[in-house]
């Protein structure tokens, strides 16, 4: 005859369900069928992720629709207690009653991690979603939403993700004011937002869209921001405004240990009227990364240097120097350099990194102007968009020239 | 690394020792960084006071052998030494757990006793890793466990197809439920009844709002309603009972009797997929319609006209598009009679 007891079954359910948790919902359910202990213990698992691959592929779509709903909602069925994390990311769903009924459903169990990413289409969010008040993650992916009067907002929720959604910018506004404990923030794919963004506790904060005018009015813990600003044609909009962008959005973040950005960020933070010296200095600010740099404009490269000589913690720099011109711009002096910056210091800067540089002027100086002033400066790394050589060894042969201070400064020299 | 070799040169001056007593009676000593990496101990050291000599040994929990202390305690001693960087304790744990699966879930509940979380999420991530994308033979050979559920039951959960055989199986399946549970009713002697279908909506708003079921409009409510009122709450009952015992909530009323045990005692353990889909509409917006005639405030108001009009709208999109002959149109009502009647007629229907 056969053998011991079997020996997991009994292990407590605490454990159990942390083995369940780690395995695909799909297996996980599977394991009903092992033994009849094993019949209900994947039923009280609180965190339940679906994706189309929880059902079995096939080449029609709407099969895999039906049974991907059927499989949800007969998961949801069956499921027994509270329901703390539900994601579901799929693009074989869109609009479909069934999501519907499941948010109600969860609304009615205590859910507090909603992760929603469907299709292209026009889902709606049902109103049941605001009234599951216990949320303390909303992640949300191509749908509408349009919350009720009297909705105040989630007063536990901590992080916030918003891609593609149809949305009146008031209601994002007072959505986030409405979110006192909110850490992380993140907005994606918006057309023309104009935002002002008050959320105290705010920590991590992500931009992505075509935004207007963003206004950090009160983050003053903000750690790291990650900015991809596309611009609207009519730049004209931006010239009117006449408040420093640079101070409008960074001047509130004395924390701020991380800023990256892209496409035209510093083209926005460099419209206005320049008040001289920041207000603010970094003090934790130990990484830049700031991409299509356009360094022929004497404003873009202004900003760059505030912000640098603005960070005595710098720590690592890294420009990408493609511009991506709206119009092209006659290239501006680079007479800034001949100011008082060469007075400052980077004493922490170690590494540099410059792509896409093509060698004009304004480029050349600044990284003179880094030589010039990191005395712990490491490695350099420049990588050149120039495709004619000669013109790229006079440029090679040009930085090398610059004095050094740092007596460990390297160059890199990268193909692109 | 120099740590240990300043253990060398001065053994008796830099160790102290914790002493342990297994479940088995056995005392062990081991030192005292080590065991206080287990919070337990750490617990047991600090607020009792206990383990300092043999004869104030902790005591440690059942579940803890000597074989599997000293494979925690091997744990422990790797890794509360704070010079180790992560990759190499990565590499000390994929190494660690390469036992066999029967010491690794006897590891897991020690560990877990000794609520050494680390180590648990180790072995429970092995555990996973041992489970995942293997058959349910495979995995009762894995881990000896007795196939003790029969055909039926093991059909049950969730199927991505559902083959016209399989329904049909199911459907048997259920008749012979029904009949097991409508015998084991007659045991009770509680009287059964056959059909359900002309169950009128009001009945079950009634049940639901826990009013006396004769107080329900007289012209909804026939004589054979009437007689129906008695039996329908005793089945209910019956079967919120039975289902404890038994797996499967099926009754003589598969519908609404269902639905109302759901609403009532929150059963999870239906297996009825197919009629339960069309069944959670319903009666859940029924639910919400019986308070919509009461005195509520104007926010909650709201609330409930938002979702009755979510419903409408979703209703009146895209039900075209469901696929299926599983999926039904909705019907308004539960009558079988085919009359539908609209939410806020049902709703009137209760002043």
């Amino acid at each position: 005859m056969g053998e011991s007891t079997d020996f997991i079954s009994d292990l407590p359910q605490s454990i159990i369900e942390n083995i369940l948790t780690r395995l695909s919902i799909r297996d996980a359910i599977r394991t009903s069928v092992l033994s009849s202990k094993w019949r209900y213990k994947w039923s009280t698992l609180t965190d339940l992720v679906f994706d189309e691959k929880c059902v079995s592929p096939s080449n029609d779509r709407s099969v895999v629709e039906t049974s991907l709903v059927r499989f949800i909602t007969g998961v949801l069925l069956l499921h027994q207690g509270p329901i703390h994390k539900f994601q579901l990311s799929t693009s074989f769903l869109q609009c479909r009653p069934d999501v519907d009924q499941w948010l109600l459903f969860l609304s009615r169990n205590g859910i507090k991690e909603l992760v929603l990413e469907l299709g292209e289409g026009e889902f709606r969010v049902p109103s049941c979603l605001f009234s599951c008040l216990k949320l303390t993650r909303l992640d949300l992916c191509h749908c509408e939403f349009d919350p009720p009067r009297y909705f105040k907002g989630f007063s536990y929720l901590k992080s916030l993700n918003l891609h593609q959604i149809l949305v009146a910018p008031e209601v994002i506004e007072s959505l986030i004011s409405g979110c006192p404990l909110l850490e992380f923030l993140s907005l994606s794919y918006f057309d023309s937002l104009v935002l002002s963004i008050s959320a105290p506790n705010l920590m991590y904060l992500s931009l992505d869209g075509e935004f207007k005018d963003i206004f950090l009015e009160n983050t003053p813990k903000l750690v790291a921001i990650s900015v991809s600003m596309y611009m609207h044609e009519d730049v004209m909009d931006f010239e009117q405004s006449s408040d420093y962008s640079l101070v409008k959005f960074l001047g509130g973040v004395p924390l701020l240990e991380k800023l990256v950005g892209y496409i035209y960020f510093t083209k926005y933070l460099s419209i206005g009227d320049d008040p001289g010296r920041l207000p603010i200095t970094y003090i934790h600010l130990k990484t830049i990364e700031l991409y299509q740099v356009s360094f022929e404009d004497a404003n873009e490269v202004l900003v760059l240097l505030r912000l640098v000589t603005h960070s005595p913690n710098l720590k690592d720099l890294k420009v990408s120097a493609s511009p991506i011109q709206l119009f092209p711009l006659e290239e501006e002096g680079f007479d800034l350099f001949d100011r008082e910056y060469f007075d400052y210091k980077l004493p922490r800067l170690e590494t540099v990194k410059m792509t896409d540089v093509s060698g004009i002027r304004n480029e050349l100086e600044f990284i003179r102007f880094l030589l010039g002033t990191s005395p712990v400066l490491e490695t350099i790394i420049v990588t050149s968009s120039l495709s004619d050589k000669d013109a790229k060894m006079d440029m090679v042969v040009e930085l090398l020239r610059y004095p050094r201070i740092s007596p460990r400064a390297q160059f890199i020299f990268l193909q692109d | 690394m120099s740590e240990s070799d300043m253990a060398i040169t001065k053994p008796e001056m830099m160790k102290s020792y914790i002493w342990l007593e297994t479940a088995d009676g056995s005392i062990q000593q081991v030192e005292q960084e080590v065991a206080m990496f287990c919070p337990m101990i750490c617990q047991e050291i600090l607020q009792k006071g206990v383990g300092s000599s043999k004869n104030h040994a902790i005591s440690l929990p059942q579940r803890v052998n000597p074989a599997m202390l000293s494979l925690i305690f091997d744990y422990c001693r790797f890794h509360q030494l704070p010079g180790r960087s992560n990759k190499e304790r990565k590499i000390y744990d994929e190494k660690f757990i390469r036992m066999d699966t029967k010491r690794l879930c006897e590891l897991t509940s020690a560990a877990d006793s000794l609520q050494l979380k680390p180590l648990v999420d180790l072995t429970s991530r092995a555990l996973a890793r041992i489970i995942e994308g293997k058959t349910p033979e495979e995995i009762r050979e894995i881990f000896h466990l007795p196939d003790d559920l029969t055909e039926e039951e093991k059909l049950e959960p969730l199927k991505n197809t559902m083959d016209d055989p399989r329904i049909r199986l199911l459907n048997r399946l259920y008749a012979k439920k029904r009949k097991e549970l409508k015998d084991r009713e007659k045991l009770k002697s509680i009287e059964v009844e056959e059909h359900v279908d002309e169950r009128s909506v009001d009945d079950l708003c009634s049940f639901i709002n826990g009013r006396d079921p004769k107080v329900v409009k007289p012209s909804k409510s026939k004589k054979k309603n009437k007689k129906r009122k008695e039996p329908k709450n005793g089945i209910s009952n019956g079967t919120c009972e039975a289902s404890k015992k038994d797996s499967h909530n099926l009754d003589s009323k598969p519908q609404s009797a269902e639905v109302v045990d759901k609403t009532a005692s929150s059963l999870g353990d239906v297996s009825n997929l197919l009629s339960m889909e069309d069944d959670i509409f319903t009666p859940k917006t029924e639910f919400e319609d019986g308070y919509i005639d009461d005195e509520i405030d104007p926010a909650l108001k709201e609330m409930l006209d938002r979702e009755v009009e979510d419903f409408a709208r979703r209703l009146n999109s895209s039900w075209v598009l469901s696929i299926g002959q599983e999926r039904q149109p909705v019907h308004f009502s539960i009558n079988g009679n085919g009359n539908t009647r609209r939410l806020t007629g049902s709703a009137a229907g209760h002043k």
